[in-house]
């Protein structure tokens, strides 16, 4: 069941123009760090999440030389903005969920998770357990939005790169958002 | 940097739109780069529309699609107070606005309060149409549109060609004429990806100093009171978590009962928006931030515009608010494909604004009333709406509603042809009277000039003086 998920997943994240590995835990931070220092990344904004130090990612991008920063972080607007400090950061999150018909990520806001971590840097990569995969956006939403779960403040289901077809109709990647997705789904 | 300059007011259409509408459509007509823009887009739309009803089975789940939204509208004063006490549960101000100018006053009110220098918006045809722009710039207060269309627009000082894809008339080449001229230097790129890596770094300087972010809501959720906004830039976004404001404005028929009817409709939308199984970002925001969230809006203020709306419940127009403002109609009609949005003289164009605005506006207005006839009534619109409106019956209703009614004279005259047009005998000796009038008046085969109430036929078309015309 997980398997042929992980499958549809994987296609429609392709389809979506986002990018995709499937790991086991124990490999999966260094394949996002190894993912990053590939694109040029300075800086990492990490969701806090319990996820990140089970995988060891702090140190895997230690390792690749990679800023890593754990939100809240101590930057001002202008630096989350890119518009001060490195330009190539990175956006670390972990999604509550993951949808395979559509490739889309399921992005909730909480104190360790911000709702603009994907969007303000450059890149962003998804950290999700491949059991977290869902069929269907009814699915999805279903659970996200449960009587008896309080209501997030803020959810962002996020399929591929940032996009605008505004000139000429043709699409352009990296237009407010993150220019690349990549999605390492830890099995 | 230019900024559209237009007076507040109430109607919806906006009220310096130059000429009228007929000399609108000419002007648009005799410009052909534009009408090879408006053909390319839609073409590259239809083929993309036409693989997901191929492959995501679009036209089946039109059904569900109706039976939700005329639901919703029966059902809109209780949506709509469900709605408001779970935003005000979330810890959300909601404000009901009867007409634009109210909406656009609070907004800007409230900005003045807070001492917002920088508003930071979001596609959304809601502000478009309470004209709040020009009610924040009329108050000393800077507004960025921050959708790359859009800005794209503001520098240009137009108005939307297109409700998803507003710039849809401009190409690359006045584009990047507009952004050197914003930037007040030559040193702009000119292919795609650079002028779209310089409006990043554009905007971006905006969402640093912006103090307030003003959406528009593609779908309110009453159940948990969430607002909806889909987008594919990111700016909606960062419109929503960056300033320390966010003000959401909807039209009071923009919601639904709760999850499972938002799902499908969030599902339908891209389809018949951009021919895409997905948008690329959703934003499903309730309430301002929590405690202990270190980003998001401190405040979120919900605005809903009756702006005419609710007295179109339980009239024969009431389906025209089940729209969920996709723009597929406008992509489909042969009127908007030959002179874009901008003849129209008003933020909803092609069928569903020939339709809304006159109604929105009131029967009397000079500057709509026409516009139900910008169309063939070839009913492609009601075929394309992916919730089901038959927009091609509530065009002809709407042109009913804008006719005067018949004078004594006519209703006589109408009568008496009637009357001799439904015997065969008279139609015929009727039929040889006309065959012998235009051999007598016509000239080599053709009449160019008839009188009476034909003349305007033969102004722009002749007519053969035998049938069938012979050499």
């Amino acid at each position: 069941m997980t398997g042929a998920l992980v499958d549809d997943l994987v296609a429609s994240l392709a389809r979506r123009k986002a990018s995709a590995q499937v790991m086991p835990a124990a490999e999966a931070a260094r394949a996002a760090a190894r993912a990053m220092a590939d694109a040029g990344v300075a800086r990492a904004v990490l969701a806090d999440d319990p996820l990140m130090g089970d995988l060891g990612l702090p140190d895997a991008l230690r390792r690749e030389g990679i800023e890593a920063l754990l939100w809240p972080t101590p930057l001002n607007r202008r630096e989350m903005l890119g518009l001060e400090g490195p330009e190539d950061s990175c956006g670390v999150t972990v999604p509550r969920m993951a949808v395979a018909e559509r490739g889309t990520v399921v992005l909730e806001a909480s104190p360790g998770h911000g709702r603009g971590i994907d969007v303000t840097n450059r890149h962003h990569v998804a950290l999700l357990p491949a059991g977290r995969i869902v069929a269907t956006l009814a699915e999805a939403l279903a659970r996200t939005f449960a009587d008896g779960h309080p209501v997030p403040s803020a959810v962002s289901l996020v399929s591929g790169p940032s996009r605008s077809s505004d000139i000429e109709k043709i699409s352009t990647l990296g237009a407010h958002g993150a220019l690349s997705e990549h999605v390492v789904i830890i099995t | 940097m230019s900024t559209r300059r237009r007076k507040a007011s109430g109607g919806v259409a906006y009220p310096d739109a130059r000429g009228t509408l007929r000399e609108r459509t000419v002007q648009a007509l005799a410009d052909g780069t534009l009408r090879g823009n408006l053909e390319t887009a839609a073409a590259s739309w239809g083929e993309s529309r036409d693989a997901m009803r191929r492959d995501h089975g679009l036209d089946a789940m039109r059904d569900r699609a109706r039976d939700i939204r005329r639901r919703n509208i029966r059902e809109l004063p209780a949506l709509l107070s469900e709605m408001q006490a779970k935003v005000r549960e979330a810890g959300g101000t909601v404000v009901r606005a009867q007409d634009g100018a109210e909406a656009a006053r609070y907004v800007t009110g409230l900005a003045r309060a807070r001492g917002v220098t920088v508003v930071a918006k979001s596609k959304s045809m809601a502000t478009e149409e309470i004209k709040l722009n020009e009610s924040l710039t009329d108050a000393g207060i800077e507004v960025v549109e921050t959708d790359l269309g859009e800005w794209i627009l503001q520098l240009a000082g137009e108005r939307p060609s297109h409700i998803i894809a507003p710039a849809v008339h401009l190409n690359r080449g006045q584009v990047a004429t507009l952004f050197r001229e914003e930037a007040g230097t030559d040193d702009v790129p000119d292919d795609r990806e650079g002028l779209v890596a310089h409006a990043r770094v554009r905007l971006r300087e905006k969402f640093a100093q912006a103090g307030m972010g003003v959406s528009g809501v593609n779908l309110g959720v009453a159940s948990t009171g969430t607002v909806c906004i889909v987008e594919n830039e990111g700016n909606a976004r960062l419109v929503t978590s960056q300033p320390r404001i966010h003000v959401a404005v909807m039209g009071m028929e923009r919601v639904v009962a709760d999850w499972d009817e938002a799902a499908h409709i969030l599902q339908v939308l891209p389809m018949a928006a951009i021919g895409q199984d997905a948008a690329n970002y959703v934003n499903l925001i309730t309430g301002p931030r929590r405690e202990g969230e270190a980003d998001g809006p401190e405040e979120f203020h919900l605005v809903i515009v009756d702006g005419g709306r609710g007295a179109l419940r339980g009239t024969e127009f009431e389906e025209a608010l089940s729209c969920i403002r996709c723009g597929a109609c406008l992509y489909s009609c042969p009127m908007w494909k030959s002179v874009g949005g901008q003849a129209y003289g008003s933020p909803y164009s092609g069928p569903i604004g020939a339709v809304i605005t006159p109604l929105l506006e009131g029967p009397a207005s000079p500057t709509s009333r026409d516009l139900p006839f910008m169309s063939s009534l070839c009913g492609a619109c009601g075929e394309a709406c992916p919730v089901g409106i038959p927009l091609q019956d509530l065009l002809v209703r709407a042109r009913a509603r804008a006719s005067s009614p018949a004078t004594r004279r006519s209703a006589i005259v109408f009568r008496a042809w009637s009357r001799l047009w439904r015997r065969p005998t008279t139609y015929r000796a009727w039929m040889a009277g006309w065959r012998l009038m235009l051999r007598a008046r016509g000239k080599g085969g053709w009449v160019t000039r008839l009188p009476g109430p034909g003349a305007g036929w033969t102004q722009v078309r002749d007519m053969p003086s035998r049938w069938p015309p012979r050499p």
